[in-house]
């Protein structure tokens, strides 16, 4: 039933694409006007066309195949694991948080709930762990690969890792 | 100069200890950039350029040449071990180096890859050396539409991926074609597709989506095991046997093939090692006796993949060294640093300067030797850290899947399209389509596109007319061949039943 609902789903929204977004702005008027030249729009176009009509096959080939299938309902979609839910809600969270809470503190929420969520018993270490791995990651990705980690834009976090960095410098200068 | 002089020369260069020093340094250096996510080969190099501000040319381009060539190489370490290609061009390596280091032959997917790295690599540097004006001038003859029919073949893969589920595995494959349109058009850069996302203009970035798609949907997939991988936790073993001598002979011709085709792509510009890995990898699960295999976890999957993407590094040498012209990123910022070195790149290197392309071959032939015993030893380091407990692991993986795709561009909206990637593979893998051709068309796409529009234009709107070139109309053919052939041979099945 999953598949059968991502199918229309998908069909649904090439359908509403090829409609009213694929193209996000007019076509220049001396685009438009040469004959000789592909339209912006064909390539994709062309693509969603045979998209709709493979995708309209394989709903009719799901629909057949499960036509006489008593567990063909949407018992199915309770399948998903709630576990796996949380671990997206993670991963898509982090994603959105990573700018306002910077590198640091979204380093060590994800390294430490992932964790519990992948069944790691040992909380305090666990804890302990989350911290010195940030720092590991910091240091090879931000002190030796100069990649500019973001610093988060709530001020106290900001400031905790501008803090850290002029840490890390001093110590590197000591040790340079 | 003739060759024999420029090889004699280049490795009289190289018998400088404090020059074979930067190459194992150098080697160190860009396998440990390749293998990290979101470090592309270009960005090695470019990491690479301030080691060499005090150097001499020569070790310069020497080591230059070794971060190159070992990042690509390094890119397949975390793609067999941890499903998180190092390099784009590395994806294929997953496909089957992943499947096998869950098999527990993580050694020898890694064996094969280096082994293989060097072959292509080796094949390239000799090629650069003996026939750089030749096949510069073939290449340089390629047309839009013999590229586009080229990549056309790349694509006829479809069909051949997953052979039970033709349908779905081409609605991944055009899925990944009409994600590849999100952005700017090729041609006159209207916006498509972008939803009113100032975020997508540019496109969708290859690397978040690559680690998006393996790395990140893997590990949610490890969150339904979680009671398992608790009472595994820390018993994992690493074996590291390597392929035997019977293992490689078997697989002798598809070395060659990879080779010579990796080259070949290397040199068209705008090509490079990501399709040719790509192409390589479609090209030989047609030709194999058990296509049926590939994605399953053999050699021939990593072999295939690895020996193109290495072979394309040598081939992305010849355009830059004989004509000035780099064939892709990386060689674009190999350029910068080679003429900020003084190297006259044109056809005067060989005249005026002939010392330096004899360093640059013996560079990449020395690199591509060095590299497999320097890389197995990094990769066993990195193999050992299978054994780390998955609630550790996982989480790393997420935190590399996380800082390697915004250290892509530096954009919080790389991150959030890697996390959206993962969740779409999730999706992918529920609904049964197939990943890796999702991926295909997503590499294979632009370059597709932008081609056909060129010669559409260039023809002035004749198909037809477009693959009447013998090069265009031979590969389409042979491609409109590969694509339906399964289809057509199922069809044959059925009506014998």
């Amino acid at each position: 039933m999953f598949e059968l609902i991502c199918n229309i789903l998908l069909w649904l929204g090439l359908l509403y694409a090829y409609f009213f977004n694929v193209l996000e702005a007019p076509i220049p008027d001396r685009v438009a006007r040469n004959p000789y030249t592909l339209k912006p729009d064909m390539w994709p176009k062309a693509i969603i066309i045979l998209l709709l009509i493979c995708i309209a096959i394989n709903i009719v080939k799901i629909i057949r195949k499960n036509r006489n299938n008593p567990e063909f309902s949407l018992d199915a979609l309770l399948s998903i694991r709630a576990r796996m839910c949380i671990g997206i809600a993670l991963i898509v969270g982090a994603s959105f948080v990573l700018e306002p809470l910077g590198y640091m503190v979204t380093c060590v929420l994800v390294l430490f709930f992932y964790g519990l969520l992948l069944g790691q018993k040992h909380v305090i270490r666990l804890a302990i762990m989350s911290v010195i791995l940030t720092f590991v990651l910091y240091i090879v990705f931000s002190v030796l690969l100069s990649v500019n980690l973001p610093r988060g834009t709530i001020p106290e976090l900001r400031n905790f890792s501008l803090y850290v960095e002029s840490l890390v410098s001093s110590a590197k200068s000591a040790i340079m | 100069m003739t060759t024999w002089e420029l090889f004699t020369n280049g490795f009289g260069v190289l018998m400088d200890p404090y020059t074979l020093m930067m190459v194992v340094f150098a080697i160190i250096v860009g396998t440990i950039f390749g293998a990290l996510p979101g470090v592309s080969a270009t960005m090695a190099v470019a990491l690479g350029l301030p080691f060499t501000y005090s150097m001499q040319p020569i070790p310069a381009i020497v080591f230059l040449v070794a971060v190159y060539c070992s990042s690509i190489t390094g890119g397949s370490i975390t793609a067999i071990l941890f499903k998180i290609p190092g390099v784009p061009s590395s994806a294929p390596t997953t496909f089957d180096g992943y499947p096998m280091a869950q098999r527990g032959e993580a050694g020898k997917a890694l064996g094969i890859a280096l082994g293989s790295s060097a072959i292509g690599g080796l094949v390239s540097a000799l090629a650069m050396l003996t026939l750089s004006p030749q096949l510069t001038q073939a290449a340089l003859s390629f047309s839009p539409a013999d590229i586009f029919a080229i990549t056309f073949m790349g694509l006829s893969i479809l069909t051949c991926l997953d052979s039970k589920n033709i349908l779905r595995t081409l609605i991944s494959g055009l899925l990944g074609l009409l994600l590849a349109c999100v952005g700017q058009d090729p041609m006159y850069a209207v916006q498509r597709l972008t939803f009113g996302s100032g975020e997508l203009i540019a496109g969708l970035e290859m690397i978040p989506v690559l680690i998006g798609i393996f790395a990140v949907t893997e590990v949610l997939k490890q969150t339904k095991k979680r009671d398992k991988l608790s009472a595994e936790e820390g018993t994992a073993s690493v074996n590291t046997k390597m392929p035997s001598f019977k293992e490689w002979w078997g697989i002798k011709w598809l070395l060659a093939r990879c080779s010579v085709i990796g080259t070949v792509i290397g040199i068209l510009p705008g090509a490079g090692a990501t399709i040719a890995s790509f192409l390589c990898y479609s090209s030989e699960t047609k030709l194999s006796k058990h296509p049926e295999k590939f994605g399953t976890g053999i050699i021939d999957g990593i072999a295939a993949s690895e020996t193109a993407n290495n072979a394309a590094t040598g081939g992305a040498m010849v355009p830059l060294l004989s004509l000035g012209i780099p064939g892709g990123n990386a060689a674009a910022v190999m350029m910068s640093a080679l003429v900020l070195k003084g190297v006259q790149l044109g056809p005067l290197l060989l005249v005026n300067q002939p010392q330096y392309l004899s360093a640059t071959f013996a560079s990449m032939v020395v690199t591509n030797i060095l590299m497999v015993i320097v890389a197995i030893g990094i990769a066993k380091v990195f193999a050992q850290i299978l054994a780390v407990p998955y609630s550790y692991l996982g989480p790393i993986i997420i935190m590399l899947a996380i800082i390697g795709s915004y250290a892509t561009n530096m954009s919080i909206a790389d991150v959030k399209i890697m996390a959206i990637a993962g969740v779409i593979g999730l999706i992918i893998s529920a609904c049964h389509f197939n990943s890796a051709a999702l991926i295909l068309g997503l590499v294979l796409g632009v370059i597709c596109e932008g081609n056909f529009s060129r010669a559409y234009t260039i023809n002035r709107a004749d198909v037809i007319g477009m693959f009447s070139r013998p090069v265009a109309g031979t590969l389409m053919v042979i491609s409109i061949v590969l694509l339906l052939w399964p289809i057509v041979s199922s069809l044959f099945k059925r009506k014998d039943a």
